[in-house]
């Protein structure tokens, strides 16, 4: 019944913004050149480094391929699916119109969440999906159906993943006000999942390499899809990247709901 | 349905002197002082009443309709509405109630208000029914069925008003918490807003509570009035005992055929305008009929009104009152 009445509620939300985004159907053209330039400019660094050796940590140019094409994917869901909404919660909190979330029988985290949509924005996803083919041609072979189901499965971790690492994020906005440097410093932080992880092995005796598999679960959310497609991802690291998401998306929601306690709404 | 007992707000604000150097020391060691936005106050509200919430800026009104609505905590004391702890924001509770802000609004900017109304359907779980019966008597009550189609940018402020009035009582609140409905509309949807409000809480029953800087809100809508100043409850009971207190002198209008010299009317009681044919004179309220025997015999009287003096000044003198009560009590008694 309760599952019913969210269902509906997002059915609502997404007819919203897609009222909305038809609106403004120039975008889709703006934002597909956009994404086409930055994913050219994201492969360049990849050409060069790939004309001076064949591979890299065990990643040759068709793989690591693999990962920049999840991170471009995965910047599709985050900027048409979790980014315009959450960047909404920072403006209530600033005009104090939370207050109207708070008001509704509803959760006040769902209602957050699903406001706003941006589908255009969403292009990079079918970048990404392009850039999958490519890789596998430049492979020269298809990835397993196993391989395949588990890359599909590790989609929802990685967006799981994603999206909690926003709503820790936008939690601190209840408690700095302006939160616009904390998601520059975060989509920064994020550029870095466009390598395999193993790349930063070197640095820092591999600290970096737990610290974006442990703390910021970079790892996770590029480097395992892609080398599940590879059917190369040992089957304890699905299993853990299941229950990572799972407790990191219950650690965010405990955040989230500590500051809405805090929240005392901008004075009238 | 309302019941407040020793209700108290207190915030901590950062508190730093201007000045770059006031600044840099204010990163390492901060200063905090406690705001007692309200402190300590008893009420009770009946079921269907609609009360008004009067005081000056930063008195504390807005501040525990927010505690009523469950959008904030509550330092110390006891709130139930409707037998609900509101700060627990229960469903069955929320559905209940709805607070109307006049400064801010919750209606989607870019699309009509009629997707707004939808979404608060899907949101209180309204059926389908009720709500075509809600919205259409919404419609027809508040006039707006030209302007629920246009998106809401393109509406102006009062129409705006209107369809978040709209938007707020889709799922019929039995409990309206209403903070500053009509700031910023003209005279005419000021009063459009509040015959709407008048009948929603016939028609419905539901309980109000009000807090309005205009007064004529407040007369017009609120039988009873709660007086909160500095975050204590200064005054609770009728408005027109209220205003019996505080001023208990009538003033005597009076409309000249022609004009009369000042020192005709200063024995009949204290002038407090004349100009223009127009003089309004304030007497005590017993030698109100004295007054005006006396003015009909010695003045050329076209015409004459007995009123109250305005809420503005009965409420500007009410706050100085207790300002000086303040004052006096914080100085040092003379030895």
């Amino acid at each position: 019944m309760k599952v019913k009445r969210y269902l509906r509620l997002l059915g609502i939300q997404l007819k919203a913004s897609g009222l909305l985004s038809l609106q403004y159907r120039a975008d889709f053209f703006t934002e597909g050149l956009t994404s086409l330039f930055w994913t050219f400019t994201a492969l360049a660094p990849l050409f060069v480094v790939y004309s001076e050796r064949p591979s890299i940590e065990g990643w040759n140019f068709g793989e690591a391929l693999l990962v920049v094409g999840w991170f471009t994917l995965l910047q599709g869901i985050l900027e048409g699916a979790i980014n315009p909404s959450l960047t909404g919660v920072v403006e209530h909190i600033r005009k104090g119109t939370l207050d109207f979330v708070l008001l509704k029988p509803a959760d006040a985290q769902f209602l957050v969440s699903t406001q706003r949509f941006q589908p255009w924005r969403a292009f990079n996803v079918l970048t990404g999906i392009g850039l999958f083919v490519y890789a596998f041609m430049h492979l020269g072979r298809w990835p397993s159906v196993t391989g395949l189901l588990a890359s599909v499965l590790l989609l929802g971790t990685s967006t799981l993943l994603l999206y909690s690492l926003w709503i820790l994020t936008v939690s601190a906005a209840f408690f700095v006000v302006r939160v616009d440097n904390l998601t520059y410093l975060f989509t920064s932080i994020f550029d870095f999942a466009r390598w395999p992880s193993s790349v930063f092995q070197g640095v820092g005796r591999g600290v970096l390499t737990m610290v974006f598999t442990y703390v910021i679960p970079l790892a996770l959310m590029t480097t395992f899809p892609a080398q599940a497609m590879l059917g190369r991802l040992p089957p304890q690291s699905l299993v853990g990247a299941v229950v990572g998401a799972g407790l990191f998306a219950w650690g965010s929601r405990q955040v989230w709901l500590r500051s809405i306690r805090r929240y005392t709404s901008a004075s009238s | 349905m309302i019941s407040v007992r020793g209700l108290r707000k207190h915030y901590k604000v950062h508190k730093r002197p201007p000045g770059l150097k006031a600044a840099l020391r204010s990163l390492v060691h901060r200063s905090y002082t406690t705001v007692k936005a309200v402190d300590g106050i008893s009420f009770d509200i009946r079921p269907g009443e609609r009360v008004g919430f009067l005081g000056p800026n930063g008195a504390g009104k807005t501040t525990t309709l927010k505690v009523l609505s469950g959008l904030l905590y509550p330092s110390d004391g006891e709130v139930t509405v409707d037998g609900h702890v509101p700060q627990k924001r229960e469903e069955a509770f929320l559905k209940k109630i709805m607070l109307v802000m006049g400064q801010k609004q919750q209606l989607l900017w870019d699309l009509p208000p009629a997707e707004t109304f939808e979404l608060n359907r899907a949101i209180y779980d309204v059926p389908q029914a009720q709500y075509k019966k809600t919205m259409s008597d919404l419609i027809e009550l508040l006039e707006i069925g030209d302007l629920i189609g246009k998106p809401t940018r393109q509406l102006s402020l009062g129409e705006r008003m209107k369809c978040e009035l709209a938007a707020a009582l889709i799922h019929q609140p039995r409990v309206l918490f209403l903070d500053e409905p009509t700031i910023g509309l003209d005279v005419a949807m000021q009063a459009t807003m509040r015959t709407f409000i008048k009948e929603y809480n016939e028609k419905y029953g539901a309980t109000l509570i009000l807090t309005s800087h205009y007064m004529d809100d407040v007369a017009a809508l609120c039988p009873r009035v709660i007086v909160i100043d500095k975050g204590l409850l200064s005054y609770d009971g009728g408005l027109d005992a209220l205003v019996q207190r505080v001023r208990p002198e009538k003033r005597v209008v009076l409309r000249l055929s022609e004009e009369v010299d000042a020192g005709r009317l200063s024995p009949l009681g204290r002038v407090v305008t004349h100009e223009s044919g127009t003089a309004v004179l304030q007497v005590q309220q017993e030698a109100v009929n004295a007054t005006i025997t006396r003015a009909l015999s010695t003045l050329p009287v076209m015409d004459l009104t007995v009123e109250n003096a305005p809420l503005e000044e009965v409420m500007s003198e009410l706050f100085a009152e207790s300002k000086a009560r303040r004052t006096a009590a914080s100085e040092p008694v003379p030895a």
